[in-house]
């Protein structure tokens, strides 16, 4: 390999190195509780009533073009009188080994020091290619600029920015809510306290199957759920591992073997 | 105000609390519309936000809530970590009340009709004009001695704006006010009422059962309090201070968003749940397992309900019984909790009483992880039950005897059959007025329309019914101001009282509801004050009513009442017949089950578009209605995902797009209420049809509530193809084990119980 090509690699080596966000302070992470979890959707309101998203209508919806962050998957098995249900919340992975951010012609999404997967507004044009990238399906594009009939605008959250058409959008772990926890705690001279910061979907849950936390503070909530036997993450044989870990559902019929 | 006052007013509270007090100013003096952005409020600081505390009506639950207000402007509710109903928790619903508050269908100010009744068509008109109107009417009325052809029909109220509203209208001299919604705990409370003797709502322990048996209780989205409820379900299932992982039980005929959560589905016949609970509670006492001294008078009044005899009837096998019996019985605490599904049919009231009988039997009335009482007293005396009865108002109405109405928050037009023709019964009252916010199907009907503030704009309190377990007492202060020309609903109430004169002038004698409401406390204050306010002065404990949201105290032990069922009184409630469908089973094979929109819930929220776009947990389905169809019956139906489908019952037909599940019993069929609105704005309006339109005119038999899940329907192809807009792609793994599981071996293996 010669010169730059060289560079490049090493520097993306370097990315990918294990323990690379131990050098940092935080390692933003989420365990979601799929025992916990009723399915009752309070983290897709939370989602957007916090980020601005638009609503779009049943004609979009059947499109499948709805813009919600967050959803609730839900699958069912078996026939009747034989039904299990399992509910999974699913929303950005923010994969360490991100498959987006290689797609990305102009770094409009890339991966900061912190964990998080970051999308820049300002530099996508629209390409759609990280969105068929992901194998998580919770990239959303703005097909239009969505309008919101006033006064419902009067709601938006000023913190946020509110996306235009031909933008590529997903779920930011809250980061402007991350950013405010950071900003005061920098203020008082001390690092962010566990639980100081919760993303909307998180802090509406009524089950408390979703935590947020550092990963990198052992000491944190969301590090003691992540060690629960139950752990698993989605899609784990892609190895993009995920920031995300879920704890198993508990079911008469369960479907795997031993935990990892 | 001028800057002395202002000062003031800040130096009597910390930032958030001064705001509220200014708000609640800002809507008397115009002057302070000029003061705040050269002298800026305290609490206004560009890009912070600063959070009022609150209580959420969005439903009957009473959650505390949190408002974040930047600007002036309200940007997020969220729970208010210190009310004891949902410790900062809140559901979809709840968090949607933002779209409640800045909704572009609000009705902006007064409005008199200009058109034919029903047309909507209203002129605007001034406060002035439209106070006028109402009290000149109701002063005629006075004047001709017929005080109680003047009626009041609201939603269920609590707190003082209930001891508002009565002493309101005692005042006038009418004792005719209905109370009415369309998923009231009253049934449940009159269930209670009749079979234990307490006219309330007990506390469910579910954070400490391990084994919760629920009776088509959906309390994930709509039951008596979601927000608390799941939260004892997240403990139930994982709490970190427990050992054993607790067990759902789900018995109901179309799986809800609670039943997909539950590790067992018992799909008894519509109507026979309870005779099913009074089965189990037979099988109780026959495995040996019954607590309390009193079981072998049970046994002798519940032999008719032998596993053996019933099992064909509920069609749920009696080993299946013995076995769901033996389990609920043995691993105690245990409850069994009876939801909306059976309070809807026709004679809902004998299924409650009997799943009261299933826990007295198994002992799980009065103890941790049980059924507890709420204290006897709320703070400010006993729990007030519902007035009136919305039949009764009908008939009145249809014999010409109601003069005037005032309609506050109650949409009976929308919620009741066709066949009780409630919308007749109005067009036959000369004089109606209306304090809603959106123009619903009933409000449509008024004559003169004062729209009142929603929760996020007005003065209030509340005592939660149903209690958290401790004595709770909510406040709720404005966060913003109004964003349209509307008034509080107290404040309109006080301004007809002095406009009418004589007795009621007298007797509300206060300028606006916020005094009201701050004397109304002063009565709580000193009732409570050793345990409420200590050594604090009013002045300082109402300052930190505001910064807290409300006040709140565990009971003392002992204060605590005891709970259990009356054997005699129950011989007479419990019911020996499966509760009746109407129609022929030969020409209307199928039962047709309706439930609470989990978004919508009686529909009064269907003009939010994040409701409305939130998708269905059962379904996925978003911005419509659907039927829910077992696909064995739809195959031989010959209908497909998403066509249209007629339903037929013996009192109406309505077409609706048709959803293949295989959580629905193959002879029933189920549809949301909620959508189907012919008014309250235009996410709301023209989205398929109102199922309770079919139903016939039957009530549960206890509390005259419509009975919901009381017809039987045939349901054939439309002929038209249909939209459904849903999430749901193929909604199946397809074997690839996307979301893991964990059998509960394996579970017990990492060093836990599951039960």
């Amino acid at each position: 390999m010669s010169g730059i090509t060289k560079k490049i690699a090493d520097t993306l080596k370097d990315f990918r190195r294990p323990g690379y966000y131990e050098k940092f302070d935080y390692r933003w992470g989420m365990v979601i509780d799929l025992d916990k979890c009723n399915g009752c959707g309070a983290c897709v309101a939370a989602c957007y009533a916090e980020n601005n998203i638009p609503s779009v209508g049943k004609e979009e919806c059947g499109k499948a073009r709805a813009m919600n962050w967050i959803r609730i998957e839900r699958y069912i098995e078996g026939q009747y009188p034989d039904v299990k249900v399992k509910f999974i919340p699913i929303m950005c992975q923010h994969c360490s080994k991100a498959p987006c951010e290689l797609g990305c012609p102009v770094y409009a999404t890339y991966h900061n020091q912190e964990g998080l997967n970051v999308q820049v507004y300002n530099r996508c044009v629209g390409t759609f290619t990280c969105a068929t990238y992901c194998p998580y399906d919770v990239r959303r594009f703005n097909w239009f600029s969505y309008k919101w009939d006033k006064p419902l605008d009067e709601q938006l959250n000023p913190d946020v920015s509110v996306r235009e058409m031909g933008i590529m959008e997903k779920c930011s772990f809250c980061i402007q809510r991350i950013r405010a926890a950071k900003d005061k705690a920098k203020d008082q001279g001390r690092g962010v306290a566990d639980g100081e910061v919760t993303p909307a979907c998180a802090q509406s849950c009524p089950t408390g199957a979703l935590t947020f936390g550092d990963l990198n503070d052992p000491e944190s909530r969301v590090s003691r759920l992540a060690k629960d036997p139950r752990r698993f993450r989605l899609l784990e044989e892609l190895n993009t591992e995920p920031a995300i870990i879920y704890l198993k559902k508990v079911s008469d019929n369960g479907t795997e073997g031993h935990g990892e | 105000m001028d800057r002395r006052d202002f000062l003031k007013i800040l130096g009597v509270g910390g930032a958030g609390v001064g705001a509220g007090i200014i708000f609640g100013q800002a809507t008397k003096s115009p002057g302070a519309k000029l003061i705040p952005y050269l002298i800026p409020p305290e609490d206004l600081i560009p890009g912070i936000g600063t959070w009022y505390a609150g209580v959420c009506r969005e439903c009957p639950a009473g959650c505390g809530t949190l408002v974040k207000v930047m600007e002036g402007r309200a940007k997020k509710i969220e729970g208010n970590p210190k009310h004891p109903v949902n410790k900062g928790r809140l559901c979809a619903i709840g968090q949607a009340g933002l779209q409640t508050l800045y909704n572009p269908d609000r009705i902006k100010g007064p409005l008199k009709r200009s058109g034919e009744r029903g047309s909507g068509q209203y002129t605007e008109i001034t406060w002035e004009e439209a106070l006028g109107a109402i009290s000149k009417n109701l002063v005629e009325l006075g004047d001709t001695k017929d005080g109680q052809g003047a009626y009041l029909l609201t939603q269920p109220l609590r707190g003082s704006l209930k001891g508002l509203v009565t002493g309101f209208m005692a005042a006038y001299g009418s004792s005719n006010i209905v109370e009415y919604s369309l998923y009231d705990n009253k049934a449940l409370a009159n269930a209670n009422r009749e079979s234990m003797g307490v006219d309330a709502i007990p506390y469910h322990d579910i954070a400490n059962t391990n084994y919760l048996l629920s009776f088509g209780a959906d309390f994930s989205t709509t039951w008596l309090s979601p927000v608390n409820l799941s939260m004892g379900y997240g403990e139930m299932r994982q709490g970190e201070g427990r050992n054993a992982r607790g067990r759902l039980v789900q018995v109901e005929p179309r799986l809800s968003a609670t039943g997909m959560s539950a590790d067992e589905w018992v799909p008894a016949a519509p109507g026979t749940e309870g005779i099913l609970a009074l089965s189990m509670a037979y099988a109780v006492i026959e495995k040996g397992l019954a607590k309390g001294n009193d079981s072998s008078a049970w046994r002798s009044l519940l032999s008719k309900y032998r596993p053996e005899a019933v099992a064909s009837v509920t069609d749920v096998s009696a080993e299946k019984i013995y076995r769901l019996a033996v389990e609920f019985a043995g691993n105690r605490p245990s409850m069994a909790i009876a939801g909306d599904t059976m309070a809807s049919y026709s004679g809902g009231g004998a299924c409650l009483a009997a799943v009261n009988v299933l826990n007295h039997v198994a002992g799980n009335l009065g103890i941790s992880g049980g059924v507890l009482a709420n204290p006897e007293t709320a703070v400010n005396g006993t729990r007030p039950g519902r007035l009136g009865s919305l039949a009764s108002l009908i008939e009145d109405a249809s014999k010409s005897k109601v003069k005037a109405l005032i309609v506050y928050n109650s949409n009976p037009v929308f919620t009741t059959p066709k066949s009780i023709k409630a919308k007749e019964a109005l067009g036959n009252i000369p004089f109606i007025a209306s304090f809603s916010s959106f123009m619903d199907e009933t409000a449509v009907m008024a004559d003169i329309i004062l729209p009142s503030h929603t929760a996020i704009e007005d003065w209030g309190d509340d005592f939660p019914e149903p209690g958290p377990g401790i004595q709770a007492a909510a406040i709720s202060q404005p966060a913003v101001s109004p964003v349209f020309n509307t008034k509080g609903v107290g404040d309109i109430f006080l301004a007809i009282a002095k406009k009418t004169g004589g007795k009621t002038a007298e007797k509300f004698a206060w300028d606006w509801y916020g005094d009201y409401l701050r004397d109304a406390w002063k009565g709580i204050y000193s009732a409570n004050k050793d345990v409420a306010a200590g050594s604090l002065t009013f002045d300082d404990f109402w300052v930190k009513l505001l910064a807290n949201g409300g006040w709140w105290e565990a009971v003392k032990d002992g204060k605590k009442t005891a709970l259990s069922v009356n054997l005699k009184a129950a011989e007479k409630l419990l019911q020996n017949e499966p509760c009746p469908f109407d129609g022929d089973p030969k020409d209307f094979p199928l039962y047709l089950v309706l439930h609470p929109h989990t978004r919508l819930r009686d529909g009064s929220t269907a003009n939010n578009p994040w409701l409305q776009e939130v998708p269905d947990p059962v379904t996925s389905v978003v911005w419509g209605s659907w039927v829910e169809i077992n696909p064995a019956t739809a195959g031989r139906l010959g209908i497909r995902q998403g066509d249209m489908a007629a339903i037929e019952s013996p009192s109406g037909k309505i077409t609706l797009p048709v959803y293949l599940y295989e959580g629905i019993r193959p002879d029933t069929v189920g549809i949301p209420v909620g959508q189907g609105h012919s008014a309250l704005g235009r996410y709301a309006k023209d989205r398929d049809s109102n199922p309770i339109d079919i139903l016939p005119a039957k009530n549960d038999g206890s509390t005259g509530l419509s009975a919901l899940n009381s017809t039987r329907v045939r349901v054939s192809p439309a002929g038209v193809a249909g939209r459904l807009a849903k999430f749901e792609a193929v909604g199946k793994e397809l074997g690839r084990n996307i979301v893991k599981t964990m059998t509960p071996e394996e579970f017990r293996k990492t060093g836990r119980e599951a039960i």
